[in-house]
């Protein structure tokens, strides 16, 4: 249904798919210059980082439009229990997250991106990148648990979004702002696909990353299931 | 024996029913549901076996035989400062058309939120089929379909696609879902823009979509919230006769419209209810012989017409 939702929906399908598409050629383009010491390697992981926060926005709106539309009151009135019906959303925009992830890459690969790691690399990224997709899941239910509409859910979906956007993803980390950055889900991923890449799979930051993402993105979507069970089906 | 009676006893309507056991010299309480009379008259009770059924606690009555298929008892609902459904007490026989009737605010939306387990109550419950809305929700959602006010449907779906959607959460077998899927499609006028997006639906259209997912999981109870609404006069005939034909399948209805003439043309009984209160319960025809009215109208307006003059 939401893979029917993803096509037939303009708006859905741009920022889903065509957005994170458009994001890669423009900043691989625009930023990607070896002479600079910016090659489209270093590029890669901010983007992936990019199009998975998006996410955020993503969830909240779809939640947010199905309560509108009296549809969240009306399957709440149905034999689908609140279990089958979270967990089958949140596998859907997790794989949501890795088709996006797949596009990045793919255009990335076209523009010249060949990390050390090689393809196993890129396949390592995709678990890590989907563990870390339910954070952005999880921070969309929030959005549509304190939104009463659409509109405000993707205005609100910004609070988690830009401060993700601009402390490492899309401006690089400085010594001052990485003590703000370590409070956010979307650094740890950028460090392991940064080591990823680089093919360091020895090293012991890449399985800490891991474990905190893990961490923080399970406590994340579990608060929203129950915040958004709580207050913002109805 | 006993069920040649019962099945004569069962084509007989309530009044006929009160006639016999009037005969019988046995008395039974004019609010017991209709099911259970047919039951009594068909065991040949005595009045004391009546005296002793009316004793047992409600919970008893329920694990003994299953007489109604709702059973609404000292239902409360308080929003803030506001009791939108207060004390209400109701039997809703199993095959019946009832309608639930009542000024803007009245609390029916409410009083159906609650029995289809959307709402929780604050005091009181509610027996949907023998099952408890304050504890066994997840059995009720089973045998219940409900039909909300505005047209929950997928937009991106087409109708078929948002009726099989809602068919395969109920478990409907895929062959019988196609079936009733058509069926229900050709019923209400729809089988043609089957296969369009319901966003590219008339408001009409949505209504009779709406009303299909509802019923598209064969439910024994179903709660169907202003079906009609918006639809054009043509339309709502037909989606009369759909209604109609549910209750000749024995599935137990519940509806409330603002349409008084829908609930006197489909109702077995109406119930009217004013400030979350009923005031008045009975078939369409007893209420216009009690409040001596042409129509059912006319009783809805004697009962509830001092809302009408505070809204003034």
């Amino acid at each position: 249904m939401e893979l029917k939702k993803l096509i037939r929906q303009p708006a859905n399908l741009f920022l889903n798919l065509l957005f994170p598409a458009v994001l890669t050629l423009v900043f691989i383009l625009t930023l990607a210059d070896p002479e600079l010491g910016m090659s489209v390697n270093l590029v890669v992981p901010g983007l992936i980082v990019y199009a998975v926060i998006f996410l955020i926005m993503t969830v909240a709106q779809s939640f947010s439009t199905e309560r509108q539309e009296g549809l969240l009151k009306r399957l709440n009135t149905t034999p689908m229990t609140s279990g089958e019906f979270m967990g089958s959303r949140i596998i859907t925009h997790m794989l949501i997250a890795i088709l996006q992830v797949i596009i990045v890459f793919a255009l990335a690969f076209v523009l010249g991106f060949r990390p050390d790691s090689g393809v196993e690399g890129i396949f390592l990224a995709l678990p890590i990148t989907a563990m870390f997709s339910l954070s952005s899941v999880g921070l969309g239910l929030i959005t549509a648990t304190i939104s009463k509409t659409p509109e405000v859910a993707t205005g609100i979906s910004f609070v988690f979004i830009l401060p993700q956007m601009f402390f490492g993803t899309f401006i690089p980390i400085t010594s001052t702002t990485e003590q703000i950055a370590a409070f956010m889900p979307s650094y740890y991923l950028l460090d392991a696909l940064e080591l990823v890449f680089r093919g360091d799979w020895i090293n012991a930051g890449i399985l800490i990353d891991l474990g905190v993402i893990s961490v923080v993105s399970i406590a994340i979507v579990a608060i929203g299931v129950v915040l958004f069970e709580k207050y913002g089906k109805a | 024996m006993s069920s040649n009676i019962r099945s004569l006893l069962e084509k007989l309507d309530e009044k006929k029913l009160h006639e016999i056991a009037k005969l019988k010299k046995i008395n039974i309480p004019r609010n017991w549901s209709r099911t259970l009379i047919v039951e009594l008259l068909a065991l040949n009770a005595s009045t004391q076996d009546i005296r002793n059924i009316g004793r047992k606690p409600l919970e008893k009555r329920i694990e003994s035989r299953d007489f109604s298929a709702i059973i609404i008892k000292d239902l409360v609902k308080q929003f803030e400062d506001v009791t939108a459904v207060d004390s209400l007490n109701l039997e809703i026989n199993q095959g019946e058309l009832f309608s639930l009737l009542g000024p803007n605010g009245a609390g029916k939306t409410t009083t159906i939120n609650i029995l289809s387990g959307i709402l929780k109550p604050t005091k009181g419950t509610a027996i949907i089929a023998g099952f408890d809305v304050t504890k066994n929700l997840e059995e009720i959602k089973k045998v219940i379909g409900v039909c909300p006010q505005e047209a929950a449907v997928f937009k991106f779906l087409n109708a078929r696609e948002n009726i099989e959607l809602f068919g395969n959460i109920h478990g409907i077998p895929k062959k019988s879902l196609e079936e009733r899927t058509d069926t229900f499609l050709e019923l209400l006028g729809l089988a043609e823009a089957s296969k369009r997006k319901a966003k590219d639906y008339s408001g009409g259209m949505l209504r009779k979509l709406n009303l299909i997912i509802a019923l598209i999981g064969d439910p024994k109870i179903a709660f169907l919230d202003e079906p009609t609404v918006g639809m054009d006069p043509r339309a709502r005939r037909k989606t009369w006769e759909f209604i109609r034909s549910l209750k000749d399948q024995n599935k137990t209805i519940i509806l409330t419209t603002h349409y008084i003439e829908e609930a006197e043309a489909l109702s077995d009984r109406v119930g009217i209810i004013d400030y979350g209160k009923l005031i008045e319960l009975g078939t369409p025809k007893d209420l216009m012989e009690k409040h001596e009215a042409q129509n059912l109208e006319e009783v809805f307006l004697k009962i509830t017409g001092r809302r009408i003059l505070e809204g003034m």
